[in-house]
């Protein structure tokens, strides 16, 4: 689903972070598709050098991934592998999110966990014995590190799937018979339906994903990964030059350490945040009860969630939520009525499904109806009370609706009707059919629909526009008031002070705004 | 038809002039959905002249036997019917018109009247809502179950009640299982003003011209009025 805005948005983010070369081998990547060294060296007409480190850069930082084709046989050379490189949109976005992982990661737990990720997620990929560098420089008086509490943190994270190991650097990618090509990015949801995976970029992560056991495993017993560490050592990446002058090493375990790279599990945090958006959605409609009971559900059947995307948690029946209720401390006052009260609540909102004493969460549900309350928002203040009843109503009902029965059920005008839904359309809100109907005289009725499959894309659309528009507003803001934020506290007096005033302000507000619009990008992105 | 006929054609349609019972007639022939003038003279057998239709129709106004009814559908349009009808729901709008146009204000006091009761009974059924409302007097005319009904499916598309099945228990104890009742938006919806979004509560969200602001345009994030506006601290 990459559109127009969301590739603008995507290069922005690269931009900031490593400047316009980098930037240009990710636009290409993200226009065209996959391709190899040579064709990104075409096209962005760079030097050989510049786009290999680009590359590195992007891969370094989980954004590109390399993959390998076989070319059929057939050419001139026979069959050939071939190295291409293809754009990770979804870990692009996720650069603006760090802080909120960080966020998720405080809550949970101690404040070297913390650092820890948040040297991953500076530095992109790190071998135990890196972080172990990378702690010891930060190191301050009398708190010192060592390497096996470090192993410990690192342990606890992979654990809880926060951390994970990097996937392997170039998977092959076994040949499929359809057509290659930029073409095929935007695959088709028949495909998606039967459990294929849809795009490119997706099959390349799919293959390169190590095993579940091994992607969350740290080895630490030496004896037992003498096997281990010739895959291990496939592991790493390209930008990983490091890992020859230690394979000799004696102990496999120091060698490990070395050279088994870890990163952040996106994942991990995305499917945390999914929860959390969940929570806060049944507080807003409900109250701190349901809430409570949403969470303590999740709790107890996050762990069998294996991708983001779950439709449904596993089911739990009324005592096993209340025991999960009762440990946290906020649920620790509610008694069993009053989880059972909460759960008919949630059942009514059908945000839990209820079938024979067992209790099931409905992700889609929850997310669905929220994804609604924030294109209603936009209806309703873009277009007004009328448009947003007529909205509703056709979103609601999902089929075509006649004009007339449209502002006879919403109780507007007949002649501002068919204005409003004429303005919703123009902005690309609805579908209309006309339909021709002849008899003793001819007559034409216009039929209008909400298609959310095509709105939604569009909404989102215009959530990259807005989240572009927000940082470089952020920028000309800051810059135009460059000089001002450069002067030491003392020198700011009288208007000078004012005006600092203003601009953290202003900041304050446009830097707020960009984490809440991610939080809507969340949504009808990731969630 | 031919029944009512009779005792009108006593007195003053007598006295009709050719032309003006051949106008009368396909009026009257048309019933409560009344006619277009200018499709009236299209069924008219006869070419007539504009200015002996235009007399013709003044006259049989004088004479009380027509008179001239707004069609919601095009409210500039002279629209006709014999005086014995009422128009029909197509032509008035129905129930919630009034004189042509939407009666808001009627509509505005029966939705605070729905709205009332529910809150009132927490939980209630179409019914339950109609009953409440009798008891309660406030209208002078009864109300049907189905303007109840239209005005409650109206207060769910404003988001101030949301529809909800009995299961029988707790609240729903008096309502059988299954059957469709109505409850307020407890919270969230809050009054019926949808909570702000994260789009929307930026300039862009509720953006005209979104749609053609560009990076480098003639209307960009670093040119936007509206932006200025709202950063104006």
């Amino acid at each position: 689903m990459l559109t127009e805005y969301g590739t603008k948005h995507a290069v922005h983010v690269i931009t900031n972070h490593f400047g316009d070369l980098v930037a240009k081998v990710c636009e290409c990547l993200l226009r065209k598709g996959p391709l190899t060294r040579q064709n990104v060296k075409r096209y962005t007409e760079l030097s050989d050098e510049q786009v290999k480190n680009a590359l590195l850069v992007l891969i370094q930082q989980n954004c590109v991934q390399a993959f390998t084709t076989e070319q059929p046989d057939g050419f001139a050379d026979g069959p050939k592998a071939n190295t291409q490189y293809v754009v990770l949109f979804d870990n692009i976005l996720h650069r603006v999110r760090f802080a909120k992982f960080l966020t998720i990661l405080s809550q949970e737990f101690d404040q070297q966990c913390v650092e820890l990720v948040q040297g991953l997620l500076e530095h992109g990929r790190l071998t135990l014995k890196q972080m172990f560098d990378r702690a010891k420089s930060s190191e301050k008086e009398g708190n010192l590190v060592d390497l096996d509490s470090l192993r410990e943190t690192l342990v606890k994270l992979v654990t809880a799937h926060y951390v994970e190991r990097c996937p392997a650097s170039e998977p092959l990618l076994m040949p499929i018979s359809e057509e290659e090509g930029p073409a095929r990015k935007k695959g088709s949801k028949s495909a998606k339906k039967i459990g294929e995976p849809e795009t490119i970029e997706q099959q390349v992560v799919e293959a390169a994903l190590p095993m579940e056991a091994m992607r969350f495993s740290v080895v630490t017993n030496v004896e037992s990964d003498v096997g281990e560490k010739e895959k291990n050592s496939n592991n790493v990446t390209p930008g990983e030059k490091r890992k020859h002058d230690v394979l000799e090493l004696d102990e496999c375990g120091v060698a490990d350490e070395q050279s088994v790279v870890y990163r952040a599990n996106f994942e991990g945090f995305i499917r945390r945040l999914r929860h959390k958006g969940c929570i806060d959605h049944v507080r807003a409609h409900l109250d701190d009860g349901a809430a409570n009971v949403l969470s303590a559900m999740l709790q107890a059947t996050s762990s069998a969630e294996k991708k983001v995307k779950t439709k449904n948690s596993v089911p739990l029946s009324l005592s096993s939520i209340y025991e999960e209720v009762i440990k946290s401390e906020a649920g620790r006052n509610m008694t069993l009525d009053h989880v059972r009260a909460s759960l008919v609540q949630l059942g009514e909102l059908s945000f839990v499904d209820a079938s024979s004493d067992s209790y099931s969460i409905d992700f889609e549900k929850i997310i669905e109806i929220a994804q609604n309350e924030e294109v209603e928002s936009v209806v309703s203040k873009r277009y007004g009370r009328d448009a947003y009843r007529i909205f509703r109503l056709l979103s609601k009902s999902g089929r075509l609706l006649e004009t007339d029965k449209i502002s006879d059920t919403t109780f507007v005008e007949k002649k501002d009707a068919p204005k409003i839904l004429y303005k919703l359309w123009k902005d690309g809100y609805l579908l209309m059919e006309k339909l021709v109907v002849t008899g003793a005289r001819q007559s034409q009725f216009l039929l209008w629909k909400v298609n959310r499959q095509i709105l939604w894309k569009h909404v989102l659309d215009e959530m990259f526009h807005a989240a572009l528009n927000l940082s470089l507003r952020v920028s000309y803001e800051l810059d135009r008031e460059k000089e001002l934020l450069n002067l030491p506290a003392d020198k700011r007096t009288g208007p000078l002070q004012d005006r600092y005033n203003r601009i953290r302000k202003v900041r304050i507000l446009l830097e707020s705004s960009q984490m809440k619009l991610d939080d809507a990008i969340l949504l009808f992105h990731d969630f | 038809m031919s029944k009512r006929k009779r005792p009108d054609s006593n007195a003053p349609s007598d006295s009709l002039t050719d032309h003006e019972r051949l106008i009368y007639d396909v009026i009257r022939s048309k019933q409560d959905m009344g006619i277009w003038t200018r499709d009236m003279k299209r069924e008219l057998r006869v070419n007539l002249p504009d200015n002996i239709v235009t007399k013709s129709i003044k006259s049989l106004q004088n004479k009380s036997l027509i008179k001239e009814v707004v069609n919601i559908h095009s409210k500039g349009k002279k629209h006709l019917m014999a005086v014995e009808f009422e128009p029909s729901k197509e032509i008035s709008g129905g129930a919630w018109y009034s004189e042509g146009s939407l009666d808001t204000e009627f509509i505005k006091v029966v939705k605070s009247q729905c709205l009332k009761q529910i809150i009132k009974l927490k939980v209630a059924t179409l019914e339950g809502i109609s009953d409440s409302i009798k008891r309660s007097g406030a209208f002078k005319v009864d109300l049907t179950k189905q303007q109840i009904e239209e005005i409650v499916r109206a207060l769910v598309l404003d988001n101030q009640i949301m529809e909800v099945k009995s299961n029988g228990s707790g609240e729903f104890t008096n309502i059988p299982v299954g059957k469709v009742c109505y409850k307020n938006v407890s919270k969230g919806g809050g009054g019926g003003e949808p909570k702000t979004g994260s789009l929307a509560s930026i300039p862009c969200g509720v953006c005209p011209q979104i749609n053609i602001c560009k990076p480098d345009g003639v209307i960009s994030p670093k040119t936007c009025v509206y932006y200025t506006k709202w950063l104006d601290f």
